[in-house]
């Protein structure tokens, strides 16, 4: 059980600094305080006369969806109108009101901090080599009875624990603050999603559920490209620095490139999972789920070979 | 015959950017002796340092640790090292007891007892549940040498030990080195600094652009050194200097205003060129021995004046 001990070494590590802590505590207080403010400005009016809402916000967007089309925006951008025009028609004539509340609505709702996480999860990534070199604390560790790829592999096994911790937090704190606030249960509430140009129904806690786990996934990505970085760079704030740049810019880049024909095969327009939870949110064309987790694969498995590769054979000099 | 060495290096050598840094250098080092690798800034001690630890790839030749090779075995090898490679840094952010059971995790067989143990050794049992961001050079430095020692090692390897450290400390590492090593552990030491070796060392290499200039008992090093003789004399300095020409063929004599200055190496020949001097009826007044200093030497060997062939490697 040496190797153990290598994994938890990092993660007293990881631990030990300030930073960590607010990481953790961040989205926590901010997932509270959404929940309280929810709460506290919920509009009964809205609630009980959700139909009037409903159909007010259909006619802004029927001229919407008509002035997308006239101005040659993308494609995707009238599609998604379209799609939320659809969804409120289905939603007014089976009765099922988007204004009402649950945990899992509010699950639901708060899945954009993950997004936040994931900034979090390539700071971590990025500096747990960069940050050992740029301190010169990599010799004392490299000069250990360990083969090199040991010491490489548990820190990513460390980084990965902590991306996943993180995402339990999430997870069982939007739970938790959404169950107290608004009733545990409600599981079954129906969420309306697009399927071939057609509205149908799904139970909310299999799309929330479905939508962690595909985050996850995205985080694990993020995880090795951060650690490549970090491995290839001696310094941590520049290891930062590339990291985000590159998660943040690869989003902005995928509208760029999204009508050219090799765009399915670049890593960003894969990296954005729940896009095929709901139909019609895909900005690159040819694309399946399955696609992307085969994409995904691929860049993972080169990312990882590239930085063990580096690793093993870097002189130390720091 | 090869006696067993605890560490041994063989032909190795180091190429970055095209030059040898590292130059097939070879030496051995005995079950519990000092052994010093002496040589200025960039003559690759470092480096070759680097390299027994597994920090540098080698170029060509073979680094044994108790007749491990540290590239086939590599992790056996490690086990039996314990090191300070140049600055010892350590996680600021953790106190300095984290840092060790950081290190003691690594290892085999370290417990609590040790711990305390090396904390107690290296005098650090009141800062050591502070953190290392508090700590002076030379806190940094004891807790350096406390995680080298942590496994008990066969071969402790220290790069530059006395940077940071006060006299006293100086003092104190000197007297652990060597109680380490009559107690069979092997210590290998680098440093720029002659004193420090001549006080530390029972033997010394001497590298120089990557190659071993000369490897010998650090007394030989230091006592070896001619002594240059200045004899004193009132007048007519090179009728003298003719005379100990003649009589001491290979000897050369320099004259400096009242002075005849001759390299040698024993009593008896100081004396013999006195009875000389003084049989033709030379008056001489003074005779000062002065021994070069270990810097001299040093700078002798490593190529700046000196003759080449003490240069060549000796004691091998």
């Amino acid at each position: 059980m040496k190797f153990l001990s290598l994994v938890s070494n990092e993660w007293i590590k990881i631990f030990s600094r300030t930073r960590t802590w607010v990481f953790i505590a961040l989205p926590i207080l901010i997932v509270l305080g959404v929940a309280i403010y929810g709460k506290v400005t919920e509009d009964d009016t809205v609630k009980s006369n959700w139909k009037q809402e409903v159909t007010q916000q259909n006619k802004e967007l029927k001229s919407q969806i008509a002035e997308a089309k006239k101005d040659n925006s993308p494609k995707f951008v009238a599609q998604s109108l379209e799609n939320e025009y659809k969804q409120n028609q289905y939603a007014l004539k089976n009765d099922i009101s988007p204004y009402e509340t649950t945990s899992w609505k509010f699950m639901k709702d708060m899945a954009p901090l993950s997004s936040l996480l994931g900034l979090f999860v390539i700071v971590i990534a990025s500096d747990i080599v960069a940050g050992e070199f740029a301190k010169g604390t990599i010799k004392m560790l490299l000069i250990r009875p360990y083969s090199r790829w040991k010491i490489l592999l548990s820190k990513l096994i460390a980084t990965l624990a902590f991306a996943f911790f993180l995402w339990v937090i999430l997870v069982v704190a939007t739970w938790l603050f959404g169950s107290i606030l608004y009733g545990f249960g409600g599981m079954d509430q129906p969420y309306l999603s697009m399927i071939d140009g057609k509205v149908h129904e799904k139970l909310i806690s299999e799309y929330v559920l479905a939508n962690m786990g595909l985050e996850f996934i995205e985080f694990a990505v993020t995880v090795f490209l951060a650690f490549m970085v970090s491995t290839l760079f001696y310094s941590s704030s520049v290891a930062i620095g590339i990291s985000l740049f590159l998660t943040f810019a690869g989003n902005a880049l995928v509208l760029f490139i999204s009508s050219k024909s090799w765009a399915k095969y670049t890593l960003f327009p894969n990296m954005d999972l729940t896009q095929y939870l709901d139909e019609g949110l895909q900005v690159v064309k040819g694309m399946s789920l399955s696609f992307s987790l085969g994409m995904l694969a691929i860049y993972s498995a080169l990312f990882l070979i590239i930085t063990f590769a580096v690793f093993q054979k870097r002189d130390v000099k720091a | 015959m090869e006696t067993v060495h605890t560490l041994e290096l063989k032909e190795v050598t180091k190429k970055m950017k095209g030059k040898n840094v590292v130059d097939h250098l070879s030496f051995g080092v005995r079950k519990g002796e000092i052994f010093g690798l002496l040589g200025p800034n960039g003559a690759g001690k470092t480096t070759t340092i680097r390299m027994i630890v597994g920090l540098i790839s080698m170029s060509g030749g073979e680094i044994l640790v108790n007749g491990l090779d540290i590239r086939k075995n590599y992790e056996k090898a490690m086990e039996q090292i314990g090191a300070i490679v140049e600055n010892p840094q350590m996680y600021d952010y953790l106190t300095g007891y984290k840092n060790l059971m950081q290190y003691a995790r690594m290892l085999p067989g370290v417990t609590r007892e040790r711990i305390d143990e090396v904390v107690k050794l290296v005098d650090l049992e009141q800062a050591i549940h502070k953190k290392v961001k508090t700590y002076s050079l030379g806190m940094r430095q004891r807790l350096g040498v406390a995680q080298a020692l942590l496994h008990r090692p066969s071969l402790l390897i220290l790069d530059e030990p006395t940077n940071g450290l006060d006299p006293q400390g100086m003092h104190d590492l000197r007297n652990y080195l060597r109680l380490l090593a009559d107690q069979g552990t092997s210590v290998v030491v680098s440093s720029h600094i002659l004193a420090e070796m001549e006080l530390m060392c029972d033997r010394v290499a001497v590298m120089q652009h990557g190659k071993l200039v000369r490897i010998d008992n650090v007394t030989n090093v230091t006592d070896q050194a001619q002594a240059r003789v200045h004899f004193l004399l009132e007048n007519e300095m090179n009728e003298a200097k003719s005379l100990l020409a003649e009589h001491f063929p290979a000897k050369t004599v320099e004259v400096s205003e009242k002075e005849l200055i001759v390299e040698a190496n024993t009593n008896q020949e100081i004396g013999d060129i006195n009875k000389r001097l003084v049989e033709a009826g030379f008056l001489v007044y003074g005779i000062q021995v002065k021994k070069k200093t270990l810097e001299e030497r040093f700078l002798e060997m490593t190529g700046k004046g000196g003759n080449l062939n003490e240069v060549s490697v000796a004691g091998q």
